[in-house]
């Protein structure tokens, strides 16, 4: 699903040439649920970045889901993200001034669809977070989790091939950062893949494969490790739509 | 998408009325301002005879000095009236629909004493052909017919305000005034008449009333009468006589003709040619032919009727749009620049670059919509308010649908001036760099 070879991003000033990303291969496999960690400045969320097609990088190749998108145009990296990638963000960045429901419409809205078929899947991703009953109310009458959980529908409502999570959890307490650990969990389960980023090793246990970063290379990619799916008290409402 | 975005752009109008409405305030100013100034140089700028501006012919002919041009900028000039015994030898001709020379003066009109003292009064001095040419509505009447011309018979059409003056606004055919020592039968009242410009004759004031009566030609012979209006000459002679008068190279005379088909103006200018050349065999016209016919927004431009103060006027409130909409710019800016991280957001979730510019383009349309509707009410304000200086005039100045959709136009390009630089800046922002900030 996700192929870099030797990628290496550089953030240049006048001064100081950083190597954010240091020659990195790394391979991901569709239905995977990869955990990339690392200490604060390793170049996790440049990764993201960069396989989320967000940034550039100067060398390297990276294949996504069998295509070079390495040398691409706006318009074309515009069009992969629209079509094949989710994002979840650590602060959610929900649209502030747009309801739930007009949220989770954003990225159909890039994709021509009638908006009959954008309402029935808007209506599916809002039941597979649980929030049916949400749909009118604005990103500041939710709470945290619950913002995460339309972020959630947010990037699964375009039926994307890869999930990209920036510390998922990282804003949310420990009752709903299992709630979303679940809910993600579900999705990979049935066929999406995740990668997410977090330098919480408890969150990274969820996953089924962790990949270490340190100073912009991969220090450690231990093949895969068994995660048990635990199971959350008063989480429900988590149906899947797969 | 396109209501996609206009939705996402009022969302965005409300979140912070206050900066909405200045901006809006900014665009609707310029737009009232420009919109009236633009609406005063049109109004100026008109055509005042649409029907048969194509149609009616203002005649040039070269009679100047042949050492020196008309005008010294300009050797290909040619004056701007003609003499009369021009006017007497082309009016021989039968090719025109309709044609005759015509001048204004002023007259002593003399009323029933019980009504009132002698007055002066602008009378234009013209042929039969003058109503037929010009199309003056008529309240009572109409225009004498050809043959009054020749002897002249003493007949005379009334304005709306003499018949008003002399007979209380009463049907008056048929009765009696007295101008200067004679006595003339009233054969036609003329309702309100006020082409604008003065087309027929924009010397002296192309914005001016028309005249108060309209007598047959040839009575300025008897009455002497000679023009109240521009006269000008290059050849010495006698101005105390008035036979010398009518013979000179003096030109006081507007010359009108009404040439229906291509083929007729071409006899016509033949004809002036020939005419031309006649008068260079006996002595006179010693300038190479430079006879022209000017239809009427020809003649206008000739004229340069449009005052010099409503165009400068149109354009400095066009650059005042200008500023109103560079003013945009930074507050659209500031207000773009602010909202990077959602526009990263949206750049993550699938949004090119182009579909961020247009959303944006769209906000910048939308004030400039609203600024244009505004602006309209400020510009019928401002109208009104340069009506009420004109106050007693039968025109008035006063939007137009064309008017109404060159301002709508406007504002949607002040719009586009002001957003295209915020515009662009946003969706040129890295979305990653905003995405981690939020």
């Amino acid at each position: 699903m996700l192929n870099m070879k030797q990628v290496t991003k550089v953030y240049r000033t006048d001064t100081v040439e950083t190597h954010a990303l240091n020659s990195i291969d790394i391979q991901v496999s569709a239905g995977e649920f990869a955990a990339i960690m690392g200490p604060s400045g390793c170049g996790k969320t440049t990764f993201l970045n960069v396989a989320g097609l967000l940034d550039t990088f100067e060398a390297g190749t990276y294949h996504l889901d069998g295509q070079d998108v390495s040398r691409l145009s706006d318009s074309q990296m515009s069009r992969i993200r629209n079509q094949k990638i989710g994002f979840i963000f650590q602060s959610f960045n929900l649209i502030p001034d747009l309801d739930v429901y007009d949220n989770i419409d954003v990225p159909l809205r890039y994709r021509r669809m009638s908006s009959k078929d954008r309402r029935a899947s808007i209506l599916q991703a809002l039941h597979t977070v649980g929030l049916d009953a949400r749909k009118k109310h604005l990103p500041s009458q939710l709470s945290g989790g619950q913002q995460q959980r339309v972020a959630v529908a947010r990037a699964l409502v375009g039926e994307p091939k890869l999930i990209l999570a920036d510390e998922p959890t990282g804003n949310l307490d420990s009752q709903m950062a299992a709630e979303i650990m679940e809910l993600l969990s579900r999705i990979n389960q049935e066929g999406c893949t995740i990668v997410m980023v977090t330098h919480d090793q408890s969150i990274a246990d969820r996953a089924k494969r962790r990949v270490n970063l340190l100073d912009g290379k991969v220090v450690e990619n231990p093949t895969e490790t068994p995660a048990p799916i635990r199971s959350v008290a008063g989480f429900a409402g988590v149906k899947s739509q797969r | 998408m396109v209501l996609y975005n206009l939705r996402m752009a009022l969302k965005s109008l409300k979140r912070n009325p206050v900066l909405s409405g200045l901006m809006v305030g900014g665009i609707a100013l310029g737009i009232g301002v420009s919109t009236v100034f633009v609406t005063a140089f049109h109004i100026f700028s008109m055509n005042p005879a649409p029907e048969k501006s194509e149609s009616l012919f203002y005649v040039k002919i070269d009679n100047w000095d042949p050492n020196r041009p008309w005008n010294d900028d300009d050797p290909s000039s040619t004056p701007s009236q003609i003499t009369y015994r021009d006017m007497v030898g082309i009016m021989e001709s039968d090719i025109p629909t309709f044609h005759g020379g015509s001048f204004k003066t002023s007259v002593f009109i003399h009323p029933d004493p019980e009504i009132g003292r002698p007055y002066k009064a602008l009378s234009r001095m013209c042929f039969a052909d003058f109503f037929q040419l010009f199309d003056p509505p008529f309240e009572y009447g109409s225009g004498w017919d050809r043959n009054s011309d020749s002897g002249p018979e003493a007949v005379v059409v009334l304005d709306h305000e003499t018949n008003q003056k002399l007979f209380g606004g009463e049907n008056s055919l048929g009765r009696m005034v007295r101008v200067e020592d004679r006595e003339f039968n009233v054969v036609g009242v003329l309702k309100q008449w006020r082409p604008f410009p003065k087309y027929y004759d924009p010397h002296n004031g192309a914005f001016e009333k028309p005249e108060n009566i309209y007598m047959p030609f040839e009575h300025f012979r008897p009455l002497e009468i000679r023009s109240a209006g521009n006269t000008s000459n290059w050849k010495d002679f006698d101005w105390s006589d008035f036979d010398q008068y009518l013979a000179s190279e003096a030109i006081w005379i507007q010359m009108w003709v009404q040439l229906d088909s291509p083929d007729q103006k071409g006899a016509y200018m033949s004809f002036l040619n020939s005419y031309t050349d006649s008068q260079r065999e006996l002595g006179r016209m010693q300038r190479p032919n430079n006879n022209k016919l000017l239809n009427v927004m020809e003649w206008l431009d000739d004229r340069e009727v449009v005052p010099e103060e409503a165009t400068s006027l149109m354009i400095i409130s066009l650059l005042f749009l200008v500023v109103c909409a560079l003013n945009l710019i930074g507050i659209l800016l500031g207000k773009f620049l602010t909202r990077a991280p959602e526009v990263s957001v949206r750049r993550a979730l699938g949004a090119s670059r182009l579909s961020v510019f247009v959303q944006h383009i769209i906000e910048c349309e939308t004030i400039g919509i609203f600024g244009g509707f505004l602006g309209i009410l400020v510009a019928v304000l401002g109208l009104r308010a340069v009506n009420s200086l004109f106050a007693g005039e039968t025109f008035e100045f006063a939007l137009d649908t064309h008017m109404l959709l060159q301002a709508i136009l406007l504002s949607l390009v002040a719009g586009l001036i002001a957003g295209l630089y915020p515009a662009w800046r946003i969706c040129s922002i890295p979305p990653a760099t905003y995405l981690k900030e939020q």
